[in-house]
């Protein structure tokens, strides 16, 4: 007979008593583990809507002209060669790159008023730009169409299909954008090459706006490999929308996890209680350990094996109870989906280790106290 | 085999020192049946306690061939009781949660014996008190008598060169006794060394030495091979 059976034995005669003095630490690791799983359901979340909210790296070159303001990014009167952009496809991460929309910015004149003119490639401008709501159509590659923002289009009077001059060129009104509160409103959009041909800048581009998967790899990262990748831009993460959103989700996690620390500590103690109560009621047993001639290793080798299975068997418990709970709470409370496949890989072993490392904390004093028992006087000999 | 020389072992019960034993000295010779006998509180089971060092004294020393058992650190005298000392209990201490089986393998599971040497063993052991064939029962299923015999095989498994015995018929009936002490007998006649505590004198007939003791003091030594 192993050790190891005496314990399971032991164990085995009082589960029930045991579970139920579990439960503090069962809640603790099940908090932890619906905690982690929602966190990463929400981060994956917000890692998909990332793509919604437009570019998250504006590539510009690395200039030291002076800037023009365009949305949340400067760009600056110089431009550089587009076909530069063919080394995105060798940087490490260039599968997460999803979208790239350059654009050459320039001036034009229509009946004495100065626009903004942009160079886009409309079809990947409107996929970057999902909240773009398109009246009509947009520009054809090379054609001479215009998309005009909403403030132009009715600032000018103009209708769909009617012709406009820019810069003695006329342009057909293809379409136009309704109200987006931002530079689009005051804009006009023609086709990339028109606007080089127009500019005397053929192949050029002023800013390339790019729409990368960050949810499981830093847009930093992907930024300085651009950069990297083409030594004569500047690549600039735009990361205000996902890191609002991602620090509200850490705080949610913060004070999950504090609160759970707190549950933990309750389990501790729960634990504790039950060990302690373990060594007293087993004082007779351990009197007739130390008569048949245990000695204390023995005794801390029974106490935190037990604290060791009643870890493991808290901690599985607790994972299953917080993984169930995450799946069933976790879009009732954060409408936010998650399923089993959004439990990170790590959470089991972590919540096994947090569990066991827990008990054993909380055994080390009772099982010292059952170490220090005369064994006469708990066989009650004299 | 064992000296017990000048052995003093004193309590405070309610603010007041008792002396349980008092300046006793003591031979125990290979082979020997003894009895130590007297009234309740003389001491006899602290003596017990004290030779199977279970029971640091005040002063004096303990020597088995003729090595100071209370002069070794706390894990050599557990591996010295693991080797050389048996325990019964009047209340026969057997785990309820262990068959006699197990029960009777637990000295040799906490001496790390490998499992399959601890379960022939202990089936040797049982087959000795005539239990073999209760050997998968549990305590409770077992009577006071069974149940004693299971502890008397627990106590023989590491074959012990001396077996301590406190009250062991104290929680028997006189027949049930009888049959424990036949057992005991036995055992000394195949060459154990057993000594056992009784109050009651009438179980100390089989013995060859008989200590008599009072207020923690030994007043008789009946020997008697002499």
């Amino acid at each position: 007979m192993r050790t190891e059976n005496l314990v399971l034995k032991n164990l085995a005669r009082r589960k029930g008593r045991t579970v139920l003095n579990s439960i503090g630490l069962i809640l603790a690791i099940a908090v932890i583990v619906a905690t982690v799983t929602i966190s990463n359901s929400m981060e994956i979340k917000i890692g998909e809507e990332v793509e919604k909210y437009g570019p998250n790296i504006v590539v510009t070159p690395d200039t030291k002209s002076i800037n023009v303001p365009y949305g949340s990014v400067t760009v600056g009167s110089s431009t550089f060669d587009e076909k530069e952009l063919t080394s995105l496809e060798t940087i490490p991460n260039a599968v997460n790159i999803r979208i790239v929309s350059p654009k050459l910015f320039g001036q034009t004149e229509y009946e004495k008023s100065n626009l903004l003119m942009v160079g886009v490639d409309a079809e990947n401008e409107r996929l970057l730009k999902v909240w773009w709501e398109i009246n009509g159509e947009i520009p054809e590659p090379g054609s001479d169409e215009t998309l005009l923002g909403s403030q132009v289009f009715s600032a000018l009077g103009l209708s769909i299909g009617s012709s406009i001059d820019l810069n003695d060129r006329t342009f057909m009104v293809a379409g136009y954008l309704s109200e987006t509160g931002s530079n689009d409103d005051y804009t006009v959009f023609v086709p990339l090459a028109t606007a080089q041909d127009m500019m005397g800048l053929p192949g050029k581009v002023s800013v390339v706006d790019i729409g990368a998967l960050c949810s499981d790899c830093p847009v930093e990262e992907i930024s300085k490999q651009i950069m990297d990748a083409i030594p004569s831009i500047k690549a600039t993460p735009v990361k205000q929308a996902v890191e609002t959103r991602m620090m509200a989700v850490e705080q949610a996690a913060t004070f999950s996890l504090g609160l759970a620390s707190v549950v933990l500590v309750a389990g501790c103690i729960g634990v504790m209680n039950t060990m302690v109560s373990s060594v007293h009621q087993r004082r007779r047993e351990i009197g007739v350990f130390l008569s048949l001639g245990a000695d204390d290793l023995f005794v801390y080798r029974i106490f935190l094996f037990e604290a060791v299975l009643l870890g493991l068997a808290g901690g599985l418990l607790g994972a299953g109870l917080g993984v169930v709970s995450s799946v069933l709470l976790g879009p009732l409370m954060l409408s936010t989906a998650t399923s089993i496949s959004n439990v990170p890989t790590y959470v089991v072993p972590l919540s096994l280790a947090i569990s066991v490392v827990s008990c054993l904390i909380a055994s080390i004093y009772p099982t010292w106290r059952a170490t220090k028992i005369d064994p006469v006087s708990a066989l009650k000999a004299i | 085999m064992i000296e017990i020389n000048d052995v003093t072992k004193s309590y405070f019960i309610g603010g007041n020192q008792v002396n349980a034993l008092d300046g006793v000295s003591l031979g125990i010779s290979e082979g020997d049946f003894m009895a130590v006998t007297g009234p309740s509180g003389s001491g006899k089971s602290t003596l017990l306690y004290t030779l199977g060092g279970l029971l640091t004294p005040n002063s004096g020393r303990v020597t088995v061939n003729e090595s100071d058992i209370y002069s070794l650190d706390q894990r050599l005298r557990a591996k010295f009781r693991r080797e050389n000392v048996g325990f019964i209990f009047q209340t026969f201490e057997l785990l309820p949660y262990l068959t006699a089986l197990e029960n009777v393998m637990l000295p040799l599971s906490i001496d790390s014996v490998r499992s399959s040497e601890q379960e022939n063993r202990a089936y040797v052991s049982l087959e000795k008190v005539g239990l073999d064939e209760r050997a998968e029962h549990k305590p409770t299923e077992l009577s006071g008598g069974e149940q004693q015999r299971v502890a008397v095989a627990r106590g023989l498994v590491n074959e012990p060169k001396i077996l301590l015995a406190d009250e062991p018929t104290g929680n028997l009936d006189q027949k049930t006794g009888d049959g424990i002490m036949g057992l005991l007998s036995d055992l000394n006649g195949e060459g154990q060394t057993i000594v056992f505590v009784t109050h009651d004198t009438s179980r100390t007939v089989m013995a060859n030495k008989v200590v008599g003791m009072i207020d923690g003091g030994i007043i008789t030594i009946n020997n008697r091979d002499e």
